[in-house]
């Protein structure tokens, strides 16, 4: 089976963030690694290819240090990939990215399965994996916790609120969006990390495919919310913050 | 007159309760863009749809035996359907499990912008602008779409629920579903466990600050023993096996609205405190001093909870 992953890199939630001008964030104290969904999109590839056989490719829109983050699902297994390394696609919305990702896809023939995680951690919009399925004519499943293939046929869960999943069946090609969960995604190995680094990237722009989707949406600003409630802080060194958190919480707030 | 449409939810003949959000953010953005807050309803029989019609004046339902059941192919020809034969300007829909599936090719379809996951829209210069989460809502942003029609999701919560009122028009739509290309066979419960924390009156939650299933396991287990509580977990604290599905708390889990609620190594995603803000006391222990858990938590320590939580127990 000829699977895509489509990864993102995006930056660890936990990174200091510092906004510049209200139009993006400064990248100079930010870590960044695979969205974590999107490792779940990775192992779930990556055993389809070791039951059924065929290639896992990585398509990837970003910068030159997403690079890192693509090499890293080679060391996991991924066969080879395509960054699209093009500031007009860093500049356009969703669309702007689903367009170029569906097109690189196309160039690569043949895909049979394309697989996304359920959202980006950073602009948390779930909408790529469906529009590229719009612009592929090809059906899709969100919130995937589970994935069977059966010659063309898949079986899948999709994951609804209160523990309920719905089981679906559909046809290939296909692209379904991963949820977390449905899978322990493997750490690489250090011989993965070394037949990573000689493993196939082509470093493309979006025009190579024949994308040129223009923006449907435009972005005004960014901003570090105020939030109208702050929790109270209470202060001290580990040791006497406790004893204070431990004395309100069964005379101030009376709930122990 | 321009209409703002929302497209209703329901499940076993049950309006969702993002729906009753959204009939109340469609009346506040149609009277400040001099629009008409109107829903579609889709569904076997139109049943359902006169339920709706008890939160909004305008009620557009197409019935199709295709749309029994939720499919992307068949809520988009559905929804496609209403906006062309009317005058709609807008069309917002949940951010939900069944919302994320078909918003973005509702949009394509219609070829304009979609803004995902809002959690407020106003309008400036006769323009709706979106306000957003991103960065696990450590940052937020606005957008607004280029194109003359748009299509918003929202967050749970975003607005209140409106209250039944009158009883609004309903007008049946003819649509083509065509084929759907998504099959239900069957809905499954995965959560069903022995332990229900919805009950207990102290709940001890750890996350992915934890570490590894040992730490989780050694820390907040005699935590929650000391308090008389349960044990709960984050999704990734479940994901990764350190305990059972049935102590997930959140949009995807159990929701829980007990006493005292201590979140330890938690960064407060949306989808987690969905299940736990109507928690009475919140407690936070996080290293990070910009976590959003600091945003609902009542009391907060900034610190290493592998100190914090161990120094708790000796004065319990
Ligand atoms: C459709 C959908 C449904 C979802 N449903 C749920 C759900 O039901 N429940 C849920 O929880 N999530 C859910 N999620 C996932 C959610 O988006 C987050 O990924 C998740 O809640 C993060 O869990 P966390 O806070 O434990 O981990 P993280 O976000 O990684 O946060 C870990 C925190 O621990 C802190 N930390 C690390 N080390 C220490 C230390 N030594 N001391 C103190 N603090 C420390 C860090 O500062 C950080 O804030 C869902 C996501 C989607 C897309």
């Amino acid at each position: 089976m000829k699977i895509v992953v489509c990864l993102k890199q995006v930056p660890d939630m936990e990174s200091k963030f510092k906004i510049i001008d209200e139009k993006k964030i400064d990248e100079s104290q930010i870590a960044f690694k695979i969205n974590d969904f999107d490792n779940y999109a990775v192992e779930a590839a990556l055993q389809l290819k070791e039951k059924l056989g065929g290639e896992v490719v990585i398509v990837s829109a970003g910068p030159a240090r997403a690079q890192k983050d693509v090499r890293q699902a080679f060391a996991m297994g991924a066969d080879w990939g395509i960054q699209i390394d093009d500031p007009a696609v860093e500049a356009g919305d969703n669309y702007v990215i689903a367009e170029a990702l569906q097109k690189a896809i196309a160039s690569i023939g043949d895909v049979e399965l394309v697989l996304t995680g359920v959202q980006a951690e950073d602009d948390q919009a779930s909408v790529t994996g469906v529009m590229m399925a719009h612009l592929m004519d090809a059906p899709h499943v969100t919130n995937v916790v589970k994935l069977e293939v059966n010659g063309k046929d898949l079986t899948v869960n999709r994951e609804l609120a209160g523990g309920k999943n719905e089981v679906i069946n559909l046809s290939i090609p296909a692209v379904l969006a991963i949820q977390s969960g449905i899978n322990e995604p493997r750490y690489p190995t250090l011989p993965g990390i070394m037949k990573a680094k000689k493993k196939r990237l082509d470093v493309k722009k979006a025009a190579d495919f024949g994308a040129s989707a223009a923006a449907k949406t435009e972005f005004i600003k960014m901003f570090i919310p105020v939030s109208e409630h702050k929790a109270e802080i209470i202060q001290g060194d580990p040791k006497t913050a406790a004893a204070t958190l431990v004395n309100k919480l069964k005379n101030e707030a009376k709930v122990l | 007159m321009a209409k703002i449409l929302i497209i209703a939810e329901h499940f076993d003949g049950k309006v969702e309760d993002s729906t009753l959000e959204l009939c109340k953010a469609a009346k506040s953005l149609a009277s400040a863009l001099g629009a008409e807050p109107a829903a579609a309803v889709f569904s076997k029989d139109g049943a359902v749809a006169n339920e709706v019609a008890k939160y909004i004046p305008a009620v557009f339902s197409v019935e199709d035996a295709n749309l029994e059941k939720y499919s992307a192919d068949g809520y988009t020809a559905a929804a496609k359907a209403v906006v062309e034969s009317q005058d709609v300007k807008g069309v917002l829909i949940a951010h939900s499990y069944y919302g994320v599936d078909f918003a973005a090719k509702l949009a394509l379809a219609l070829d304009c912008g979609i803004v995902s996951n809002c959690n407020k829209v106003a309008v400036e210069g006769g323009a709706p602008v979106f306000t957003r989460n991103t960065y696990n809502g450590k940052i937020q942003e606005n957008k607004k779409v280029k194109t003359d029609k748009f299509v918003a999701t929202f967050e749970k919560g975003a607005f209140d629920m409106e209250a039944a009122g009158g009883a609004g028009a309903v007008t049946k739509v003819a649509a083509t579903i065509g084929a759907v290309r998504t099959t239900v066979k069957e809905i499954v419960e995965t959560m069903a466990g022995a332990v229900d924390i919805s009950q207990a009156k102290v709940i001890v939650a750890g996350g992915r600050g934890l570490k590894d299933g040992d730490k989780y396991k050694d820390v907040i287990i005699p935590l929650a023993k000391k308090v008389g509580g349960e044990y709960a977990a984050s999704r990734p604290v479940v994901d990764s096996g350190w305990t059972e599905a049935a102590r997930q708390v959140g949009q995807s889990g159990k929701s829980v609205t007990p006493d005292l609620y201590i979140a330890a190594g938690i960064s407060g995603a949306i989808q987690h405190v969905a299940g736990m803000k109507g928690s009475k006391c919140i407690v936070a222990i996080n290293k990070d001093p910009e976590a959003p858990i600091f945003n609902i938590a009542t009391y907060g320590i900034v610190g290493d909870l592998f100190e914090v939580i161990p120094a708790m127990m000796e004065n319990l």
